[in-house]
């Protein structure tokens, strides 16, 4: 197919496996969900120690199962980019602990303190639900597939984030203000969760030509701010002076100047030092059991070889 | 006294929470202790390897089982609770010195000792399943009623275990890793099968358990020795030398309150968040185990 065809179907679940899609497609699709893929993982890194730290039994579970659900959504999604046929499962696995493959920005900074955990799993994982809601209309079928069981996940996720955050905005004095500060110390991350203003990224922007992308960074912005600022307003959190944020007709604007961009892309860049500890010790825990996956390789060759032999015997 | 004699008119079961007699009820805790305790601890130690496990998969595979055993927890605390406890009194305001798992679930494991894991997973399940069988015709109905939900995820969890023993063991450093994990954990594993202190005598006179520990100890080394055998591994040699099995036992067992040193600090990492929000009760997001389902 050329890029011209592409781009007239590029309707929602328009293409998958069967189709023979140019490599520019292909490549720039790979990119993306590799990204999303990636960024489960390191996402689910951040918030493991804290199925231990959890302060009720119901709790611990919880966050167990938040974190083989994200897990299990970077296997979905790692699936999803093979079926393009450009890299191998274990080609991004590899590119990730290399310190190659790229992922959000907010699972750069390391989370260390019960209170910030809602920053993750109530806004963090907002905004990804709003950009996630819309790839459920991407063009390669198989990432919108995915899609479908990542959110609904996702919608529970939230809750559970929520309710963190519920039970420090009406407890203690002291849990109430150890919100405070987490939120404003997450917050100008939680705003660059989109990137900068489109002005650059879209002015040719393939992924949305070619139906991967479904809206643009500006506009999904604009929508959780409209939605979560009343939200942290409701649990008693105050928005930070910096960054300026002007409201008009309820709507919000973030003055982006206010945002440090020159950190955003170092971490983007994988050179943020919290971020580069974040791969490495993600790196150490995955050559620690190389040992495991070698002898899984050999006793499936084992097996492979043991059952031809059966055979030819037969 | 009123009680024991209600106990004959039941044909040996014993009633509820409310109607047991002091002695009962002790027995009833000590079990629901050694039960509640030890899924928690292991539990906990599964986590470990959540984000860490060898493959993806493995990881969702360990995360579910992890998972199992809380929820096991979960209903044998949740029988304590009957008696008027709370999950602060029975998890984060406990002493660590009062919690009476064996010391198998409470070790640390290496960086990148899936070995340890896959070990400890079978000889402890391996040695679930009896546990579990002495308890289907337990006198203590709330107990009974909820051992046949759990046999059938412990079920699991030995096929799992044995799998990747399997898998393991095929090749020579897999082997060597499954031996060096055997020969540190069999003392520990042992310790499962060790009395809380006298009341535990009391388990087995009041019918909650149908089997002693002896016989299930017995039972055990039955299945796990001669499958580690085929595998290549030789569990405890000392064993066929007519050495005494309690002579194997660690220094510490867990069931009598003797801890490893691993085992505070956890109990320190877990009630951290607790302690430091100044929490007075851990709050309860699921339904009750006797309204779900």
């Amino acid at each position: 197919m050329d890029l011209d065809t592409v781009k007239e179907r590029a309707g929602p679940r328009e293409f998958g496996p069967g189709d023979d899609m140019p490599e520019e497609y292909r490549k720039a699709a790979t990119r993306m969900i590799q990204f999303h893929a990636n960024s489960e993982i390191m996402g689910a890194y951040l918030e493991k120690p804290f199925i231990r730290q959890s302060p009720s039994l119901d709790r611990k579970l919880a966050f167990s199962a938040k974190t083989q659900d994200e897990i299990g959504h970077g296997q979905l999604l790692y699936r999803a980019a093979e079926s393009l046929g450009v890299k191998t499962r274990e080609q991004m696995l590899d590119e990730l602990a290399a310190g190659e493959g790229k992922f959000l920005n907010c699972f750069h900074y390391p989370m260390t303190e019960w209170q910030e955990t809602p920053m993750i799993a109530f806004f963090v994982d907002g905004a990804a639900m709003r950009r996630q809601a819309t790839l459920k209309r991407t063009s390669w079928e198989p990432y919108a597939h995915a899609m479908d069981k990542i959110c609904f996940e996702e919608g529970f996720h939230i809750k559970h984030g929520e309710d963190i955050m519920r039970e420090l905005a009406t407890g203690s004095k002291r849990g109430q203000e150890l919100l405070q500060e987490a939120f404003e110390e997450w917050w100008p991350r939680i705003l660059q969760f989109f990137g900068p203003t489109d002005d650059d990224s879209t002015h040719h922007d393939f992924s949305a030509d070619v139906g991967l992308k479904r809206m643009g960074n500006d506009e999904l912005r604009q929508a959780f701010l409209n939605a979560y600022i009343p939200k942290a307003e409701k649990y008693g959190l105050e928005i930070p002076e910096k960054p300026r944020i002007v409201e008009e007709d309820g709507t919000y604007e973030v003055i982006e100047e206010d945002l440090d961009w020159e950190e955003f892309f170092t971490v983007a860049k994988n050179e943020y030092p919290s971020g580069r500890e974040q791969i490495n010790g993600r790196k150490e825990a995955q050559e620690a059991v190389a040992w495991v996956r070698k002898s899984l390789d050999d006793w499936e060759h084992a097996g492979t070889a043991g059952a031809s032999t059966q055979r030819a015997a037969d | 006294m009123a009680a024991s004699t209600e106990r004959n008119e039941r044909d040996g079961r014993l009633g509820g929470p409310d109607e047991l007699s002091e002695r009962e009820q002790a027995a009833v805790e000590t079990l629901c202790y050694r039960l509640a305790d030890d899924e928690l601890v292991l539990g906990e130690r599964y986590t470990e390897w959540q984000v860490r496990a060898p493959t993806l998969e493995s990881d969702l595979a360990l995360s579910n089982i992890a998972q199992d055993e809380f929820g096991h927890a979960r209903l044998w605390y949740d029988l304590l609770e009957d008696f008027g406890y709370t999950e602060a009194d029975l998890i984060f305001e406990r002493d660590p010195g009062a919690f009476r798992h064996a010391t198998l679930v409470e070790l640390p494991f290496e960086k990148g000792d899936w070995a340890d894991a896959i070990v400890r997973s079978y000889l402890y399940d391996a040695a679930e399943h009896l546990r579990l069988e002495a308890l289907e015709n337990s006198s203590y109905p709330r107990l009974a009623d909820r051992v046949r939900k759990v046999l059938s995820e412990e079920r699991y969890h030995r096929e799992h275990a044995r799998n990747w023993l399997e898998r393991l063991t095929a090749g020579a450093e897999g082997r060597e890793r499954v031996q060096s994990a055997a020969d540190r954990l069999f003392p520990h594993a042992l310790a499962l099968f060790e009395p809380v202190g006298e009341s535990d005598a009391d388990v087995d006179a009041l019918g909650l358990r149908t089997e002693s520990l002896d016989s299930m100890r017995e039972q055990w080394l039955d299945t796990v020795l001669p499958f580690l055998s085929s595998l290549g591994i030789d569990a405890a040699p000392e064993l066929c030398e007519g050495t005494d099995v309690e002579s194997l036992l660690p220094e510490s067992v867990g069931r009598d309150g003797s801890h490893t040193d691993a085992w505070p600090e956890l109990h320190a990492e877990m009630t951290r968040t607790y302690r430091d929000l100044g929490r007075t009760e851990a709050r309860r997001i699921m339904s009750d185990p006797d309204d779900a389902e």
